[in-house]
């Protein structure tokens, strides 16, 4: 027995060390319920949401409260700052333009502190405070958590960029302004298939994150009904450093283009070792790339890979114009990542609905976000009009191009222009 | 049935692609060998699972990646105006990282572990996890995570990939790769022609459409050339960086064989992990050989920090070494801890076993085959590969 004993410790040791592993990670933004099979399109559709059942609040006196649930800490950051700028922004564009008579807004700020207990808890504490409507979050698992207590409290909830396709089942009263996964899928697969002309695409996929596994479940679908075929596709997780293993599979596969439907921290070093492994590939992503830092990690490899996403700094729509002199006059520069214009749009299509609210409380309001229609909004026109709270709206396949150049629009596709 | 099964699973495996996933399991397991190499020296002296170890390695990337800025490689500087890097520079880098590392080592031990080194074991292993766990947190509070930062490629002066054909496609082959390659070339020519007169080359105009696709048709009888030639012949295929890992792994696993066997220190060092109080009645100073063996297996974790930060890219956070710390923790265990050799060992056994696994088409269970290795290892050799199993006094 004795003779065991320095092993057994050892191998204690060894559970708990993976214990610790598994308790800490770095930026998961979006870890969520698994992703359903069969989601229903953003456009159209009937599916039954269920209805709130509470009242929801009542405006008091002249002061209209909106709340905002954002990560102002921890690992998502970067994107809550962003978003919380655009949406203030947003409001201040809002009172400039006559506001609401007689009234006065006032938006009240939660932090989700990155977490989804937080952001559940931050939205409990402004609902409490009696805000009509909330927007946020960034993030499809802090939205879920979200939208179960707005639902239950009967508050609207429109995200700014929550794109798993569950969000918005949770309750008739959720809304998005944020295209979903499946239409994104669908927008790299024809792009893949007519505009690159690719025929045998591979897939990375990171298991760990339901946001890559529904995208690239929904490239799949999608790429092989337009005749296209996926040649293989590995897995890798979050954190992972080396891929050799996976590339060198895949090139025996002789792709002509890479889908890695992951974020970007994995996907600029793929990227550069499947360089290295000799695969000749045009890499493709969705809106888990939209960072700087991609250019860095991926290095001249990465350029020339396009990915989808909600909105560019150098689109030239009038919104957009207007939006970027706006964002450099009150923070200066330009936004680093696409949450700033969805903030700014997600408040932008809260108070439009708020002015056309029949009375002031959150029952109205959610009856008039329901009525968006062709809402001018930065990142595309917004329509929520029965459409389950997805918007329609177009999506952007931008192209990498070495610094200074960066994110490069390439085209914008319209979802009535797509699937033909 | 079951030999069905097999059968069709071997169909689905493609051998010419194994010698390449070998190379890429010996490259990834020198890795785990090197880390695995300070937690097995200090389990060999103090009996004691170094729990902080991964932790001083994500601090030893940090500092590479501190030192490369300092050199001018940030990430907002525009490709063509970054230096140009040499050996030197990553010598440089290599060891800054092995000397701050060290460091952390020595205080780690002399603050944290050596207060406890008299109190029962029990009290070492958790001290040993509280700091595995203030340095993943408290680094949280000043390294720089948001968002995640990656080293400059252009650090690495070696980008190029080595090539070795093992066996050659037959010449029939190879022709119907030139032949598809001068037509695509001809084809891309005309596209590239038409394009100076469009507008956006991703609204073309129907001519521009016809051209393009005639140019992917001809691509796409290229790539299908070039995977009949491919499937044909066997290479294996490096990049230098990785095999630049290979190497100095070796050479300071080398290094640090020469010491444990043929110096004074190192005599001393093997008297400690045979007997801790026989040695000190010996006149061996026990801290200054515990010290050491701080220093050493933390500046390897250092060494190999700096490497897989320069070479492999990925990015760096204040988790960065909990994963490569709890497989090289896995090797060391494998190899049998406390075991030099071992630790080398069951970090290569380690890469393999890993790379194998994804070669045979199960990519998603790539992390678990490391512990389902070590339970069957251990199963029949409790002590590990090397490990001995002679009894201990405790």
């Amino acid at each position: 027995m004795l003779k065991r004993k320095p092993i057994s410790t050892v191998l204690w040791a060894a559970a708990l060390a993976g214990l610790v592993a598994a308790g800490c990670g770095g930026p998961k933004p979006e870890q969520t319920s698994q992703p359903s099979e069969s989601a229903p399109p953003a456009e159209g559709g009937s599916a039954n949401r269920p209805q709130p059942t509470a009242a929801g609040n009542k405006a008091e006196g002249d002061t209209l409260k909106i709340g905002i649930v954002v990560p102002i800490n921890g690992d998502q950051k970067p994107w809550g700052d962003d978003a919380l700028n655009g949406a203030q922004i947003a409001l201040e564009d809002f009172n400039r333009q006559g506001g609401i008579a007689g009234k006065k807004i006032e938006l009240l700020i939660g932090d989700s502190g990155s977490n989804t207990e937080q952001a559940k808890s931050a939205a409990e504490k402004l609902i409490s405070d009696g805000v009509l409507g909330i927007i946020g979050d960034v993030t499809s698992s802090s939205t879920i958590q979200i939208a179960k207590s707005a639902f239950e409290k009967g508050v609207p909830v429109i995200s700014i960029g929550a794109t798993n396709d569950d969000v918005t089942k949770q309750g008739a009263n959720i809304f998005r302004v944020c295209y979903i996964d499946t239409f994104q899928g669908q927008v790299m697969a024809e792009f893949a298939y007519k505009d690159l002309g690719l025929r045998n695409v591979a897939l990375m996929t990171d298991r760990k994150q339901a946001y890559s596994v529904g995208l690239s479940n929904s490239f799949r679908k999608h790429f092989e009904q337009l005749g296209g075929k996926i040649v293989g596709e590995e897995f890798y997780e979050t954190k992972q450093t080396t891929f050799t293993g996976q590339l060198t599979n895949l090139k025996a596969k002789n792709p002509d283009g890479l889908f890695l439907s992951g974020y970007f921290p994995e996907v600029g070093p793929i990227v550069k070792s499947a360089k290295a492994a000799g695969l000749n590939v045009v890499p493709l992503g969705g809106d888990g790339w939209d960072s700087k830092e991609i250019l860095n990690s991926g290095g001249e490899a990465v350029v020339g890979g396009v990915f989808c996403n909600h909105y560019n700094n150098k689109d030239t729509r009038p919104q957009v114009q207007h939006f970027l002199k706006r964002w450099r006059e009150k923070v200066g520069g330009i936004p680093g990542t696409t949450m700033a214009a969805l903030g700014y749009d997600a408040m932008a299509v809260m108070l439009d609905a708020l002015k056309r609210s029949k009375s002031f409380d959150s029952k109205s309001l959610t009856e008039a976000i329901e009525a968006t229609e062709n809402f001018p909004a930065v990142s595309g026109d917004i329509t929520l009009k029965g459409t389950n709270g997805n918007p329609i709206k177009r999506a952007l396949v931008v192209e990498v191009r070495p610094l200074p150049e960066g994110f490069v629009m390439r085209k914008a596709i319209d979802p009535k222009d797509i699937g033909k | 049935m079951a030999h069905a099964a097999g059968l069709s699973l071997l169909a689905s495996l493609d051998f010419g692609t194994l010698p390449s996933q070998v190379v890429n399991g010996v490259l990834n397991g020198a890795i785990y060998a090197l880390i695995a190499l300070g937690y097995t020296m200090v389990y060999g002296v103090l009996r004691l699972i170094n729990f902080a170890h991964g932790e001083v390695y994500m601090l030893g990337a940090y500092t590479a990646l501190f030192v490369s800025w300092a050199y001018g490689f940030r990430p907002d500087v525009p490709p063509d105006q970054l230096p140009e890097s040499t050996l030197l520079t990553l010598l440089v880098m290599m060891l800054a990282s092995m000397a701050v590392c060290a460091g952390v080592g020595v205080v780690i031990e002399r603050f944290a572990y050596r207060p406890m080194r008299n109190q029962a074991r029990i009290s070492s292993l958790i001290t040993a996890i509280g700091v595995s766990l203030l340095l993943q947190y408290g680094g949280g509070l000043f390294l720089p995570q948001n968002p995640p930062p990656t080293m400059n490629e252009r650090v690495n002066p070696y980008r190029q990939t080595l090539e070795l054909t093992l066996v050659r496609a037959p010449q029939e082959l190879t022709t119907a790769v030139e032949n598809a390659r001068q037509l695509a070339q001809r084809s891309e020519a005309a596209f590239q022609e038409r394009l100076k007169l469009e507008k956006d080359r991703f609204n073309l105009s129907p001519e521009g459409e016809r051209l393009r696709d005639a140019k992917f048709e001809a691509e796409r009888q290229l790539r299908e050339a070039e995977s009949r030639r491919n499937t044909a012949q066997v290479t294996v295929r490096v990049g230098a960086g990785r095999l630049a890992i290979l190497v100095a792994s070796l050479a300071l696993m080398f290094l640090l064989r020469q010491l444990v066997l043929f110096t004074p220190t190192g005599r001393a060092m093997r008297a400690v992990s045979q007997d801790f109080d026989s040695a000190a009645l010996m006149g061996v100073n026990v801290d200054r050989i515990v010290t050491i063996t701080f220093v050493i297996g933390s500046a390897l974790a250092g060494a190999g920090a700096m490497m897989t930060a320069t070479f492999l890219g990925t990015s760096i956070s204040p988790y960065y070494g909990v994963l490569p710390g709890v497989k090289a923790f896995v090797a060391a265990v494998l190899g049998g801890i406390g075991n030099i050799p071992g630790a080398v060992l069951g970090g290569i056994l380690m890469g393999v076993a890993e790379t194998l696994v994804i070669w045979a088409g199960y990519s998603q269970f790539a992390d678990a085959v490391a512990f389902v290795v070590l339970i069957v290892v251990l199963l029949f050799r409790p002590g590990g590969l090397l490990g001995s199993s002679a009894v201990e006094k405790v």
